[in-house]
């Protein structure tokens, strides 16, 4: 019998892991993801996981120590967030190259300077081409469910490459929430071990790893990345499905679609604002005001197909970021949203907004003007491509 | 079965035609190293010198007979400390994981990854060639390098001023300092003993194995080629790279020169000292002298039944 | 035929013809050889041959570096110039 329970959501990522039966995982604290490694090590020394811990000294040691494990065909987890992301880049570039299906969750926080630990999804979207599959999710139990999925998705041998569920923190690493947990044969049935035969160290099948490579056949490898990353849309919506006969939850695989069949608006979002955007698109709703959500979760692949499909016969979009990309002066869902639509023939009036960076909230409020400002530029028409700024007025401080 | 026997008919895991340069005493080391360690073995090669003369492959093929990988310059301790950890996941015991890394990759770089690990009593052994810099790029200068040493990013001008202006990391100590089981330094002028002490780190199975080469390099330090076993004769006959064991910061030397030959006599043969002037070769032969003696007092206090 | 991957690895052995490399050649004259087998052991590429008790070199992948000819107590090894082929 699947159990519920109260948790925040770094404890819904630690219990995805012990779900999914891990061989090794890398340890190393970072706000806001330091419960992830404590309540790991903590089941890791009640017997309730059985795997090989190493707590490491660094996150680049972090996603060194996860790659040499993968290569000798094991399954592999760990998470991290912002400057431990970053940190690592190094190696997290290489473990995608190297077609290594590792799991990781990243507590989104926002990157320094200035100074801050808080919330966002800056970290993991500045990476976004660095040849990993991202999914960003809303809530606990969707952490939960996603992170399971993530290790059946990545192992599957038509994609074969390490996969970042990605939640922000505070926001959810640091918040309580129900959460089903399913039962382990439940999780063992959906998901198989995992057997390496494409990159391997092993004595009894020796094969160098890396050798020098010559740039016709490095593109070659690259072009299969990339078609993997194709792949994956495919896996993802088929995984989703499959979870949702053992759980009867379904997460909407790349995109969540919430009221857009009668919309005549679309609003665009990423990971937990979601949840205060549907809020407002209900109050609309009850105004009789026709807008619908998108809430993207996949990334890396982005879904241009399916956003093209419920885009159609829609008069106008706006997009939430809680992220910048320095030198388009606009976030960067936006762009990848904006790009996505281009030459589909759907020229649609669009706005986008940049808010609730750094831990500063994206209220109510300010959901209710964004929404605003989408029907107002619809209806007049307009494409506006600088980002709108926006945040709570306070008192003495300049905008 | 005597060595020459045992060198002789173990099976050379390395490619029989790697571009290292023409008497290259690392080469001589990898392929000494490899037949003692054997086919169960797993091992990282960090870009340098190895990797770029062809033990890690090119395009479709690898340059050795066991399973070889390119770690990143940073990382080699760290992803074989993963790989460790896969055996053990899944229960494989006896397959040796070995590092081969240049100074570069050790003492500079990848010094926290193998300080971490050598920490944690990860189970590998690493195996650190020192050439004393960046060689297979150009020779540019290392932690590890001679002080007052050309390099190419520590060149003397024409009136020979210049070279280095650091004193060599004294990284055999630092690694003793970690408690591992078993830190030795080696010398491929001294082949018997070389063996003796993989055989000793290959048995290790407490924690972290480390074993310090020194490997006058030939080509970036400007030495004949038939002189290369000669160099790394007198870099331990002067006591500049002297050969001693650490097991759980216990120390034995290895080889006591009971009158050691004058610093003088290892630097003269190489170029890359050439333009020393006295004051510079009396201040590297204080330092030898002073870490030699420091090597003596802990082995004085060191437990000596740890060698039995 | 060669093997199609997914992701960077390499099987079967890579090697540079290094023989093709060399200006000069190592003989072992017999007759003064002590059998001491110094020679293989500093041989930076494994050129050495033991058989029967007898030392021979396998010029294959011999690149005239020297280093027998220098180390061997016995000087039973010289070096001859290469001549061009």
């Amino acid at each position: 019998m699947s159990r519920i329970e109260v948790m925040n959501g770094n404890k819904a990522a630690a219990w995805a892991a012990l779900l999914s039966r891990p061989e090794v995982i890398a340890a190393y604290p970072i706000t806001p993801q330091t419960p992830v490694v404590e309540y790991l090590t903590q089941f890791w020394a009640d017997g309730m996981i059985k795997c090989e811990m190493s707590e490491v000294e660094s996150e680049h040691t972090a996603m060194s120590v996860l790659s040499g494990a993968s290569l000798t065909g094991v399954r592999c987890y760990s998470a991290t967030s912002s400057q431990g992301l970053s940190l690592m880049y190094e190696p997290y570039f290489r473990a995608s190259t190297l077609r290594l299906p590792i799991v990781m969750n990243i507590v989104n926080r926002e990157m320094i300077s200035p100074q801050t630990v808080w919330g966002g999804p800056q970290d993991s979207l500045t990476l976004r081409d660095a040849g990993w599959l991202q999914v960003y999710v809303e809530n606990n139990q969707e952490i939960l469910d996603m992170t399971i999925q993530a290790f059946k998705c990545a192992e599957d041998d038509s994609v074969l490459l390490p996969i970042n569920v990605c939640y922000d923190g505070f926001y959810l690493s640091h918040m309580a929430e129900r959460v089903e947990l399913p039962e382990q044969e439940e999780i063992d049935r959906f998901l198989p071990p995992y057997r390496s035969q494409h990159i391997l160290l092993d004595p009894d099948k020796p094969m160098a790893v890396d050798p020098l490579t010559n740039g016709y056949l490095l593109m070659e490898y690259r072009k299969k990345h990339m078609e993997a990353q194709q792949a994956f849309k495919q896996i993802l919506d088929r995984t989703d499905a499959e979870y949702e006969k053992i759980t009867g939850r379904s997460w909407g695989g790349q995109i969540e679609e919430y009221r857009t069949e009668d919309a005549q608006y679309l609003v665009f979002t990423l990971g937990s604002v979601t949840g205060a955007v549907k809020e407002i698109v209900d109050r609309k709703r009850e105004k009789g005001i026709p807008i619908g959500l998108i809430k993207v979760r996949a990334v890396r692949p982005f879904p241009i197909e399916k956003i093209r499909a419920v885009t159609k016969g829609k008069k106008g979009f706006g997009v939430i970021d809680r992220n910048v990309s320095f030198g388009w002066n606009t976030g960067i869902l936006f762009q990848e949203i904006r790009s996505a639509l281009y030459g589909s023939g759907l020229e649609l009036p669009y706005v986008s907004f940049i808010g609730g960076l750094g831990g500063e909230d994206f209220t109510l409020d300010l959901v209710d003007q964004a929404l605003d400002s989408i029907l107002e530029n619809s209806k007049r028409g307009n494409r506006i491509d600088v980002s709108q700024w926006l945040w709570s007025p306070r008192k003495g401080v300049k905008k | 079965m005597s060595l020459i026997d045992t060198l002789a008919k173990s099976e050379d895991m390395i490619s029989p035609g790697i571009s290292a340069c023409v008497g290259c005493n690392v080469e001589l080391t990898l392929r000494t190293v490899f037949k003692i360690l054997g086919p169960q073995t797993v091992f990282a090669i960090p870009p340098g010198c190895m990797g770029g003369v062809g033990v890690v492959g090119w395009d479709k093929l690898s340059g050795a007979k066991c399973p070889v990988f390119f770690p990143l310059l940073d990382n080699t301790a760290s992803m074989l400390a993963g790989i460790r950890l896969g055996y053990n996941a899944r229960g494989r015991k006896n397959i040796n994981v070995v590092a081969f890394a240049g100074d570069g990759a050790t003492v500079d770089a990848g010094f926290q990854a193998l300080s971490g690990a050598a920490e944690r009593g990860d189970k590998i052994l690493y195996i650190c060639y020192d050439n004393e810099g960046y060689m297979n790029t150009g020779y540019q200068r290392s932690g590890s390098t001679a002080k007052g040493s050309w390099t190419s990013t520590t060149p003397v001008s024409k009136e020979g001023s210049g070279g280095k202006r650091q004193h060599k990391k004294d990284f055999p100590i630092i690694m003793a300092m970690h408690d591992i089981p078993y830190m030795a330094t080696a010398s491929p002028a001294f082949i018997p003993d070389l063996v003796k002490k993989v055989e000793a780190a290959k048995q290790i199975d407490s924690g972290l194995a480390y074993i310090h080469v020194f490997n006058p390099c030939l080509t970036g330090w400007g030495i004949r080629a038939e002189e290369s076993i000669e160099s790394a004769r007198l870099s331990v006959k002067t006591n500049y790279f002297p050969l001693f064991e650490a097991r759980n910061r216990n120390i034995r030397i290895n080889r006591k020169e009971k009158s050691p030959l004058p610093v003088q006599d290892f630097l003269k043969k190489i170029n890359k000292f050439k333009h020393l002037k006295e004051a510079d070769i009396a201040e590297l032969q204080e330092l030898v002298d002073k870490r030699y003696r420091f090597l003596e007092a802990m082995e004085k206090v060191s437990d000596q039944s740890f060698f039995k | 035929m060669e093997k199609d991957y997914k992701a960077p690895v390499g099987e079967g052995l890579y090697l540079i013809n290094t023989g093709d490399w060399r200006t000069q050649f190592p003989a072992i004259d017999q007759e003064v050889c002590t059998r001491c087998g110094i020679c293989l052991m500093y041989c930076p590429v494994n050129s050495v041959r033991l058989e029967n008790g007898r030392f021979t070199i396998d010029l294959s992948f011999c690149k005239g570096c020297g280093v027998c000819a220098h180390e061997c107590p016995a000087k039973a090894i010289s070096m001859t110039r290469e001549v061009k082929r």
